[in-house]
């Protein structure tokens, strides 16, 4: 069931009757019972995978509690020898919980490419016979409610909060319906209570969730699916096109990127919070980055935040990069030194994003290509700190932060080249086709009209596109639109949930010749 | 206090740590800088830190690293 379909509409309308009017106690079990009936009518029997998840995660939480328990209540002269009874088997039970989830995902996920992969070397060996290969559907938004589930484990396993006892409770967890698809990736204790709580529908927060969810059909149905006609044609045929109008699909393609998925996560916040709850952030103005990391930082968040804290921080502090780190200090010295341990974590963080993305060498070039020029920055900072005193650059100039932004739009948008173009090698093509055979007349000679769009429907994406920069703009200057709202008249507050109304309505609804296909991200 | 002051400054260069307290909670420090940190904590004071104490409340403020690594010497 797609956020753009009336279904959907309906089924958040009739969720938000039932549960204004359910007791305080029942009100979780109408969220479920909303979750599954959207899960089942998007994915059928798909819906089994995400009673997997939520079961196995449910039993794990339970054993760690246990276990946890027991460490806890030892007599003190036992303490150090039940601690360490203990922590084998929960990291036991950590580890099949991962090999549950994150099995059935590379299986689902992953195991084609692999298959692909080995084929050639098995057929060379002489091993014959033929590799089997999962015909099975990818289950909508599997990556994202298993990372959240995993999560919820290992922050079990740290002790961080006792297990969940009820089963229904932890399902509600694993599937709430406006996050299942494509995140936000919660924690357990920001979203959880909030679930459970059932708290009164109320007004203030009806209209806020309202806004922001329209500010979201804005940003997907006016325009990431327009500008999603141009990309189709130009990345379904990028060679009978030249190095600038390629660049333009790329460029259109980061446009629809980022209103498809920064307008579905909008829909997603704007639906939960109608129901009183705050989901977490997952966008602060990534156009706005000052850097690539910068940009990670503001993109996707709770994906980095994940990463960070389940991947990144337990790999920075393991034993082996702590031995790495001790050994390069001797032997390398100096700021290198210190930071190549550092720095080979970062690549691998940032290597299986790019693969968290899907099987597929551009995402494997993509996360290589994060990780190098991310990792690279660290290493070369205080090269880049000599330059900079050298040149008497001051960090603080608005030209520089201007040239900051500039530098990592430019950077991010050839590496949205790796993720769109239909193969890695095209991609490859299509960046030197765009530096050395750019055709620049294309861009003003009629073929950009030759792309399914009318000039009209391109001014749309742009006019659009300025809208959403010149809001982040001002958030960016630290003013929050709602605060400027709610300063107005009723009747004002009303024109601002009416005009993006009306916009939707006479350019993302009545103009509808652009099917809305669903979100880019719930494939992953 | 002075090594860990001196720790501080080398890895972030630039940043303004007397009188912070909200180090994390304000952005200033990412996660590349607690992890370099750590990491040189954990070499010149001898003492380990495990990711369940990479939690914001204990690098907020060089009081809260510096109880931190109180804590850990036991």
């Amino acid at each position: 069931m797609a956020f753009t379909s009336l279904a959907f509409l309906a089924l958040v309308g009739a969720a938000l009757a039932v549960y204004s009017l359910a007791p305080r106690r029942l009100r979780w079990g109408v969220l479920l019972l909303a979750s599954l009936t959207f899960y089942w009518l998007g994915g059928r029997w798909t819906v089994g995978y995400v009673f997997y998840t939520a079961g196995t995660v449910y039993l794990s939480g339970l054993a760690l509690g246990r276990l946890n328990r027991l460490r806890r209540e030892a007599p003190p002269e036992e303490r150090k020898a039940v601690a360490a009874r203990c922590k084998k088997q929960r990291r036991l039970v950590v580890l099949w919980a991962c090999l549950l989830n994150f099995g059935l995902l590379y299986f689902l996920k992953y195991w084609n490419f692999t298959a692909e992969m080995l084929q050639p070397l098995l057929d060379r060996l002489g091993a014959g016979g033929q590799l089997p290969v999962s015909h099975l559907l990818l289950p909508l938004g599997i990556s994202f409610f298993m990372f959240q589930s995993v999560g919820y484990v290992i922050d079990v396993y740290r002790d961080k909060y006792p297990p969940e006892r009820n089963f229904g409770k932890l399902l509600l967890f694993v599937s709430f319906f406006p996050q299942v698809v494509q995140g936000p990736i919660s924690r357990y204790d920001q979203l959880a209570p909030q679930l459970y709580q059932g708290r009164d529908l109320d007004w203030d927060q009806l209209k806020y969730g309202i806004q922001l969810a329209l500010w979201g059909y804005f940003k997907k149905l006016v325009i990431a699916d327009r500008a999603a006609v141009l990309v189709e044609t130009v990345m379904g045929d990028p060679w009978s096109y030249g190095g600038a109008v390629q660049a333009a699909g790329v460029f259109f393609y980061c446009i629809q990127l980022y209103g498809d998925f920064s307008g579905g996560i909008d829909i997603t916040r704007g639906v939960a919070q109608m129901f009183g709850i705050q989901m977490a952030e997952n966008f602060r103005r990534p156009l706005f980055s000052t850097s690539l990391t910068d940009f990670w930082r503001r993109w996707h968040i709770t994906l980095g935040a994940w990463m960070r804290d389940y991947l990144f921080y337990p790999m920075s502090l393991s034993k082996p990069l702590g031995r790495l780190g001790k050994w390069t200090r001797r032997h390398i010295g100096g700021t290198l030194g210190k930071i190549i341990p550092t720095s080979l974590a970062t690549f691998s963080i940032y290597f299986v994003i790019g693969i968290w993305h899907g099987a597929n060498w551009r995402y494997i070039a993509y996360g290589f290509w994060n990780g190098a020029l991310i990792t690279l920055a660290l290493l070369m900072a205080p090269w880049f700190a000599a330059w900079k005193r050298a040149l008497r650059i001051d960090d603080r100039a608005a030209w520089y932060k201007v040239f900051q932004v500039l530098r990592t739009c430019f950077l991010v948008f050839l590496g949205r080249y790796l993720t769109r173009a239909p193969r890695l090698l095209t991609a490859l093509w299509m960046i030197k086709e765009t530096f050395l055979h750019p055709q620049l007349s294309d861009l003003w000679n009629g073929t950009m009209l030759t792309l399914g769009l009318t000039g009209f429907d391109i001014g749309v994406i742009l006019a659009g596109m300025a809208v959403v920069v010149a809001v982040e703009w001002y958030q960016e200057r630290g003013g929050q639109v709602r605060l400027t709202l709610e300063r107005q008249s009723f009747f004002v507050q009303w024109l601002a949930i009416a005009v993006p109304l009306a916009v939707l309505f006479c350019l993302g609804i009545l103009r509808g010749e652009y099917i809305s296909s669903g979100f880019i991200y719930q494939q992953f | 206090m002075e090594k860990l002051m001196q720790i501080l400054t080398e890895a972030c260069p630039g940043v303004e740590f007397d009188g912070q307290t909200a180090l994390i909670d304000d952005g200033i420090l990412g996660s590349l800088d607690i992890v370099t940190i750590v990491s040189e904590i954990m070499e010149e004071f001898d003492v380990e830190i495990t990711v369940d104490d990479l939690v914001p409340e204990n690098f907020n403020s060089v009081q809260a690293i510096m109880a931190l690594i109180e804590a850990r010497r036991g």
